[in-house]
């Protein structure tokens, strides 16, 4: 979704008209470098895309700057792939895409490792460089900028279901018929997979043999046969809240920190204890990427929203978004921390963060994820 | 005399001139219709040629127009996917909607005609006022209005009653919500239809001695039909498109044909797939709108031949 209020127009069409007249003699000379300079475009995650943060951004730089947001990865990259390259500056996605696909097929370029990896020195302590996720495979590059994260596995209505409860029996919650018509899952089917494929007791991040894809496919007509709905975000807290569902699969601080931030603590994201992810983990966590996307005539303002997104008061806008309220690396930062009320630090459960993502495995890609995802679709429409 | 003379070959051949130069160009006719036909080319045209082209590309690939493969139509009509169960259930809902709109409509746009007098464009206004909101909007004030503890549970609860019913996220509120949206769209062709009566013709049968149920029969119905018919059509090709009503009132009880076309789009990223199925659903629907539209035919039913 783009957002261009009538001032951000108004005062990019000033600044574009002053660029061209001090610009007038060279224009044509600079005419690439003149026309990006003050234009900033993002492919992001719901977030980036707010007035909060892109204001004051625009207010500073005069620019023009548009942020589009969609809701699953593989959309974004396509974008890229698809030729959209020449119109994005930034992209922002879950942690494995930078590395292990978009730098290796060019889709995104290195930053200036000694201008940036600095702030990653005040970030949390799971951030520390060489942050895995920001860096080349082979950990020459640093390759993007981390901020937000959170564990990413169920949410239960602790009214219903003790938080003890949910975390001792782990996945198996949505193995139990007694609970078959009282959760429901979220729309969002790439984490869907992931779940499935540990609700049926298998690590989802490795090439699955075709028993194991059997097995998958029986426990996705399952679960997704006991599920009361399937849907949004909004619609999940909306039947956790009145009552309709007591647990919903995929979800987290993510989804659940907005109801909570509403007056609903009862409602909480939980990381279970257990699971057949390596290390015996049950959990899964996200670390969103944003890198400056292999734009030919990449705008100069990329680099800037970067270092912008770092600062304390910014960073700590980026975490309450409209929409989603989540953990920002720059936590680390006592700066940044002490931004944080107490109110904003229970919603995003801040108290178990980090032994929540300590349960977890970070996210990743499902090597047969195609082939997954069209069984778990076919699982769907049996539901009726 | 000498200039005249002189300037006259001139102007001839600067008439002649004009005159190829009109052959040439398009008839105004045709000049006032390019700005149309060029929105229609880009808008409309250009967004289906490139979905007929993917629809023959290599499957997961953005290979449009660069591949040619009839395996995304292939794995369609593969006897073991199951797109069938979807397109059963956007077509099922879809007649299921035109049925029950046929009868709701009937007695609300006779009423329109007939009996609501100088209140009939009040009535009208406040069928159409709901447009003016999203669609979305108006499906959620639903499932507020259904959901546990909501609206009518809440009401009912409070004059100590047992409470509302479970309805939301089933086929049957999916059914609800599709009625719910489309009743506009053949309330007003059909209130048009009834228009058409001529109530003279009725005035003549009554004096005749024909019943109510033979009047409605041979005269109002038949005659009503164009508006009637249009009112279906229109209301089946936007049902079999339907995707929100089972998404939000129907928590994907059921998937509907045109939310397999936007999971091919997304999650799936398999755009050769959705581009195939998005042109068997609209051929299909082509197909059938041609074959109404063959059936009906306008001038005959308005008695023009």
């Amino acid at each position: 979704m783009a957002h261009i209020s009538r001032r951000s127009v108004l005062q990019g069409m000033g600044a574009g008209v002053a660029a061209l007249a001090a610009a007038g003699p060279l224009f044509n000379a600079n005419k690439a470098f003149a026309a990006r300079e003050k234009e900033l475009n993002i492919l992001c995650w719901e977030g980036y895309n707010s007035a909060q943060v892109l204001d004051p951004f625009r207010s500073q730089t005069g620019a023009t700057v548009k942020a589009e947001s969609l809701t699953n990865d593989p959309t974004m990259i396509n974008r890229l792939r698809a030729g959209e390259i020449n119109t994005w500056d930034l992209i922002n996605v879950n942690n494995p895409w930078a590395r292990k696909v978009m730098l290796p097929e060019k889709l995104i370029k290195p930053l200036p490792k000694a201008e940036f990896e600095p702030f990653f020195e005040t970030m949390l302590p799971m951030f520390k460089p060489p942050y895995k996720w920001a860096m080349s495979e082979d950990g020459a590059e640093l390759i993007g900028m981390a901020q937000r994260f959170g564990p990413y596995s169920y949410v239960v209505n602790t009214d219903k279901i003790s938080r003890k409860t949910a975390e001792d029996t782990g996945w198996d919650l949505f193995n139990d018929p007694a609970l078959a018509g009282k959760y429901g899952i979220l729309e969002s089917d790439d984490w869907n997979v992931f779940n499935i494929f540990i609700i049926a007791g298998i690590d989802p991040f490795k090439v699955h043999t075709p028993d194991e894809m059997a097995t998958f496919e029986e426990t996705a007509k399952k679960v997704f046969k006991g599920a009361k709905l399937i849907g949004d975000i909004a619609s999940m807290n909306q039947a956790l809240i009145s009552g309709e569902i007591d647990l919903h699969m995929t979800g987290g601080t993510y989804s659940v920190s907005p109801a909570r931030a509403d007056g609903h603590p009862n409602l909480r994201g939980i990381t279970p204890l257990k699971g057949p992810l390596p290390g015996g983990k049950g959990g899964i966590a996200w670390i969103e990427i944003t890198s400056t996307v292999n734009n030919p005539n990449l705008s100069p303002l990329a680099l800037d929203f970067l270092k912008y997104v770092q600062a304390p008061d910014v960073a700590h806008k980026v975490a309450f978004a409209e929409g989603t309220f989540n953990p920002v690396s720059q936590m680390g930062n006592k700066a940044c921390f002490d931004l944080f009320t107490k109110d904003e630090l229970d919603a995003i459960q801040w108290d178990s963060l980090q032994e929540e993502m300590d349960r977890s495995a970070e996210y990743d890609i499902v090597p047969d994820y195609d082939k997954a995802l069209d069984l778990m679709n076919a699982a769907k429409r049996l539901r009726g | 005399m000498a200039d005249l003379a002189i300037a006259s070959p001139s102007e001839a051949a600067a008439e002649s001139a004009a005159q190829l130069r009109r052959g040439r160009m398009l008839s105004v006719g045709a000049r006032c219709a390019l700005p149309v036909a060029i929105l229609l080319g880009i808008g409309f045209l250009a967004p289906l040629v490139a979905i007929f082209g993917y629809a023959f590309a290599t499957p997961r690939s953005f290979d449009v127009f660069a591949s040619f493969t009839l395996a995304n139509f292939a794995t369609l009509f593969d006897t073991s996917n199951t797109v069938w169960l979807s397109f059963f259930w956007s077509c099922g809902l879809a007649l299921l909607t035109v049925a029950i709109l046929a009868v709701v409509a009937y007695p609300i746009a006779y009423g329109l005609n007939l009996v609501f007098g100088r209140w009939s464009a009040l009535i009208s206004v406040l069928f159409v006022f709901p447009l003016f909101v999203s669609e979305n909007v108006r499906l959620y004030g639903w499932v507020l209005f259904f959901i546990k503890s909501g609206v009518l549970d809440g009401t009912l609860k409070w004059l100590g009653l047992p409470g509302g019913p479970e309805v939301l996220y089933t086929p049957g509120i999916t059914l609800f919500g599709m009625v719910y949206t489309y009743l506009p769209f053949m309330l007003f062709p059909m209130t048009l239809g009834l228009a058409l009566v001529p109530r003279d013709l009725v005035d003549a049968a009554r004096d005749l001695g024909a019943g109510r149920l033979f009047i409605w029969r041979e005269i109002e119905l038949p005659l009503a039909m164009p508006g009637i018919l249009i009112g279906m059509l229109l209301t089946f090709v936007l049902a079999i498109g339907a995707t929100a009503e089972a998404k939000i009132l129907g928590g994907q009880s059921i998937i509907v044909i045109s939310h397999d076309i936007e999971i091919a789009f997304t999650y799936s990223q398999n755009w050769p797939l959705g581009s195939a199925l998005a042109v068997v659903v609209t051929f299909f629907i082509g197909a059938l709108t041609l074959f109404a539209l063959s059936k009906l035919d306008l001038d005959r039913m308005l008695g023009r031949r």
